[in-house]
């Protein structure tokens, strides 16, 4: 990127395409990047075109069919021989060139009024035919500044070239629910602690709940200056500074159960016939009928043989692996559900660190807390309003979120789902992290209106974020595909275009990342006052 | 007896192209005095001469009525110095019509050094105008140089000798060699094309990466300057090896040496790297015809000629009665 007050270098001249996409001529040597960044300098008009770069391919003056080939040929015989550069090809910078194909994000022109702003128009004409292709310069994003949010996440990238411009979402799109999607390795977790850093840092205007298998958050996020204002951590096995995790059998319902495990059809109906059997609110009766001895006695004489042994040898089980659970309660006054939401309406971070549980019972956990976020948050809009107004907008951020949101999971009784359709009203939304967008449920997938993307190289991954994302994302097919670690798109509805970023890094985020405000004084207690 | 058949076509070019016997000849000219023998003889690669000149010719047809045709023709001239292309000249278009009397025109003009009855045609007016580059070039080269002539060393037959002799004469008295390059030559032997011949027998004599010369011919005494015309494969990975024209008091070794070390380009390896420069550089493609078509059109516009005149005059009528 050149630095205000010094003319642009000139990357190339523009000579082709359409309204949405250009093609520029560039020296031979033009060291250009998939995802860069660039200018077209329409003199004519006096606008200024934002290109991205999507492929970069080889040109030559020579017409003559395989001419490049046959050059590369005889250079090739050459090393075979050991005669590297017996055949020089004279003048190459000349001869040769490289042909940028760029999608066109847009234009910038005077805007209507202001004749010192510029403002963002999106591609409705065709730059005049050879402009200049310039590097960008940093006027040409000052109408992205507006519009990059209070959550940051990094800075703008322009192909592998970090500019000093920094890029974020609106964190009011947490309820509009975000999708992070990315291969291993390719930085996910870094990205969701730094948007957690965001949220902290944002003055309790939202909340996230990070339900945690792995157990990866905990520490990282405990380092940050503002955790000991802005994050709660839960844990469902004993670990230091952290709050036990404890959720009563009474406050989960058949609904969590089949949300979490895989049920056959007469393995459903049994558990309805067990709740309507002991006819106790909630999953309170999970502990008695856990600790029953003589199942087909209990099957004979209690419900009438209504149920196969068979069905009912499978709940049982289950009942007793979820009874036996460290962070169960059987005492319907233990539960950390109030706890957690009263943390989240004060506008935390709340880290449930579900290490130690298996997929499914941590998901039974996740299912309980979304659900009962939704009902907390749905209501206070529909009985509340003023209440809800002064409530933070929350996300429930999901792991391996194709568990919960695949087409397969898509039923009445999965909470998730129904946060991804009726959340947003109610300012609650879902932050799913996944590695494989193609296992999510399409329609699902369409509610999320923010997409991080980080490396995936898996084409129908590719396919289907496409189809769903809300900027058109159909050109970077290869500039996802060679995102190196951290790097990334954001595609939502704020920016213009997808915009491409480098996430930083948490570790040295929280090392420049402000102290937290001290707490507010209070004046003293006139107790005097108090006495009559 | 009927005219042949295929099969009889193919076998009489197979005999042709198999029978290593016969006399060398050229059949488009009767100037050469061949060589009882060829002598194939290996070709050290030298540096290539400081300052090289290349020059080439381009001609096209714009519009064609037959017995009136508007023609154009370029002379382009490229320099090659210190590795590189100094000088791109593709020079200016000339268009001249041709037929119905215009010939006096053209003569004046461009000073046409021939007889005022001689036919002018497009061929003669590209090759006047290269030889008139390659004699500004020699002028202009420096002590040394070498001037490379896309073609043979020998101008139109309507152009008198006196012009080859004197410009001979200028580039020997400012030590300028001058060369010419024929791509495609139409020297035989046995009726079959010659170079091919040689190359073969060359791949067996001296191995297949193998550059070497032979002398084949001198022109004639009464032909104009002497000149000698050479065969050379210029470069270990050349596909094909050249007809080579020089004067006849140049070194065949050293200046096809030196020629040989301008014709390393990967691109091309064994053609000269400046002669295909000016090669590009003369070429009037379609764009160029189209261009000139323009141009012609708004000025018999200014001049009011009705489109239906010119539509009658310039159409293509066989390409229009085809398409039924």
């Amino acid at each position: 990127m050149s630095t205000a007050g010094q003319p642009s270098e000139v990357k190339g001249r523009l000579f082709g395409k359409n309204v949405l996409e250009a093609t520029f001529r560039a020296a031979p040597d033009e060291d250009l990047f998939l995802g860069e960044l660039l200018v077209g300098v329409d003199d004519a008009t006096g606008r200024r075109y934002l290109f991205r770069v999507v492929d970069v391919t080889y040109g030559t003056e020579h017409r003559e069919p395989g001419w490049a080939e046959r050059v590369a040929g005889t250079m090739l015989a050459d090393d075979g021989r050991d005669e590297a550069g017996a055949h020089p090809l004279y003048e190459q910078s000349r001869r040769t060139y490289r042909v940028a194909t760029c999608s066109c994000l847009g234009y910038l022109a005077p805007a209507a009024g202001d004749a010192g702003r510029t403002e963002f128009r999106k591609p409705k004409s065709l730059p005049t035919q050879f402009s200049r292709v310039v590097a960008p310069e940093p006027e040409d994003f000052a109408f992205l500044a507006r519009r990059m949010g209070d959550l940051p996440i990094g800075m703008l990238r322009s192909g592998e070239t970090v500019v000093d411009f920094p890029v974020g979402i609106p964190g009011t799109a947490l309820a509009s629910h975000v999708g992070i999607f990315a291969t291993t390795g390719m930085g996910k977790s870094n990205l969701m602690r730094v948007l957690a850093a965001g949220v902290m840092q944002a003055n309790g205007r939202y909340g996230l709940l990070i339900i945690d298998p792995h157990g990866e958050y905990r520490t990282a996020l405990a380092r940050h200056p503002w955790a000991g204002v802005g994050l709660r951590t839960y844990a469902a096995r004993s670990l230091p500074n952290t709050t036990a995790l404890r959720v009563s059998l009474a406050e989960l319902n058949v609904d969590d159960l089949r949300t979490a495990y895989e049920w056959s059809r007469p393995q459903e109906e049994a558990l309805f016939e067990l709740e309507r059997h002991y006819g106790v609110g909630g999953l309170g009766w999970l502990a008695e009928f856990a600790r029953l001895d003589d199942l087909p006695g209990f099957r004979d004489v209690e419900l009438n043989g209504r149920i196969a042994l068979s069905t009912l040898q499978v709940v049982h089980r289950r009942a007793r692996r979820i009874v036996e659970l460290q962070c169960v309660a059987t005492d319907p006054n233990v539960s950390v559900g109030g706890a957690v939401l009263r943390d989240l309406t004060a506008g935390q971070v709340v880290l449930v660190d579900v290490s130690g549980l298996g997929s499914t019972e941590e998901v039974l956990v996740a299912s309980y807390l979304t659900r009962r976020i939704l009902e907390e948050w749905q209501s206070a809009y529909l009985d509340r309003p003023e209440v809800h107004e002064r409530m933070p907008v929350v996300a429930v951020v999901l792991e391996e979120a194709q568990r919960v949101l695949s087409a397969s999971k898509d039923r009445e009784s999965n909470v998730f789902p129904r946060v991804a359709r009726e959340g947003r009203k109610f300012n609650v939304g879902i932050c799913a992290i996944t590695q494989q967008p193609k296992l999510l449920d399409d329609e699902l997938l369409s509610q999320f209106n923010t997409f991080f993307i980080l490396g995936l190289a898996d084409e129908k991954d590719r396919n289907i974020l496409r189809s769903s994302s809300k900027q058109d994302i159909s050109a970077v097919g290869k500039e996802i595909q060679t995102l190196m670690p951290g790097e990334c798109l954001i595609a939502g509805l704020a920016a213009p275009f997808a915009m491409p970023a480098k996430v930083d890094l948490y570790t040295d985020l929280i090392r420049v990342a402000p102290p937290p405000p001290p707490p507010r004084a209070t004046v003293a207690a006139n107790i005097s006052a108090l006495v009559d | 007896m009927g005219p042949p058949s295929i099969d009889e076509v193919a076998a009489r070019l197979a005999g042709l192209l198999t029978y290593a016997g016969g006399a060398l000849a050229d059949p488009e000219r009767h100037d050469l005095l061949f060589e009882p023998e060829i002598r194939l003889l290996p070709l050290r690669r030298r540096p290539a001469p400081a300052d090289v000149w290349a020059v080439d010719g381009g001609q096209a047809t714009v519009a064609d009525a037959r017995c009136l045709q508007l023609v154009v023709t370029r002379a382009a001239r490229a320099r090659w110095a210190d590795g590189a292309i100094i000088l791109e000249d593709e020079g200016e278009l000339r268009p001249q019509l041709v037929g119905c009397g215009e010939e006096g025109t053209a003569i004046l003009r461009y000073e046409l050094p021939v007889r005022p009855d001689a036919a002018i045609d497009i061929g003669l007016l590209r090759d006047w105008g290269e030889w008139q580059a390659v004699a500004r070039s020699v002028d202009e080269a420096d002590a040394g140089a070498m001037v490379l002539v896309d073609g043979d060393l020998e101008p139109d037959w309507r152009i008198p000798p006196a012009f080859l002799e004197s410009l001979f004469q200028r580039a020997a008295a400012r030590g300028v060699t001058l060369l010419g390059v024929t791509k495609h030559s139409s020297l035989a032997k046995g009726g079959a094309p010659l170079l091919g011949q040689i190359e073969r027998q060359a791949e067996k004599d001296l191995g297949p990466r193998a550059m070497w010369w032979a002398r084949l011919a001198t022109t004639r005494p009464d032909a104009g300057p002497t000149r000698q015309i050479l065969a050379a494969r210029l470069d270990p990975d050349a596909r094909f090896s050249f007809r080579i024209d020089l004067p006849v008091d140049a070194d065949p070794d050293i200046a096809l040496g030196s020629l040989s070390g301008l014709a390393d380009d990967a691109a091309f390896p064994g053609y000269p790297y400046p002669l295909s420069v000016a090669d590009r550089l003369a070429a009037c493609p379609t764009w160029v015809r189209d261009d000139v078509w323009a141009q012609l059109d708004d000025g018999l516009d200014r001049f009011g000629v009705p489109f239906d005149v010119r539509e009658r005059a310039f159409s293509d009528r066989h390409r229009l009665m085809e398409r039924a």
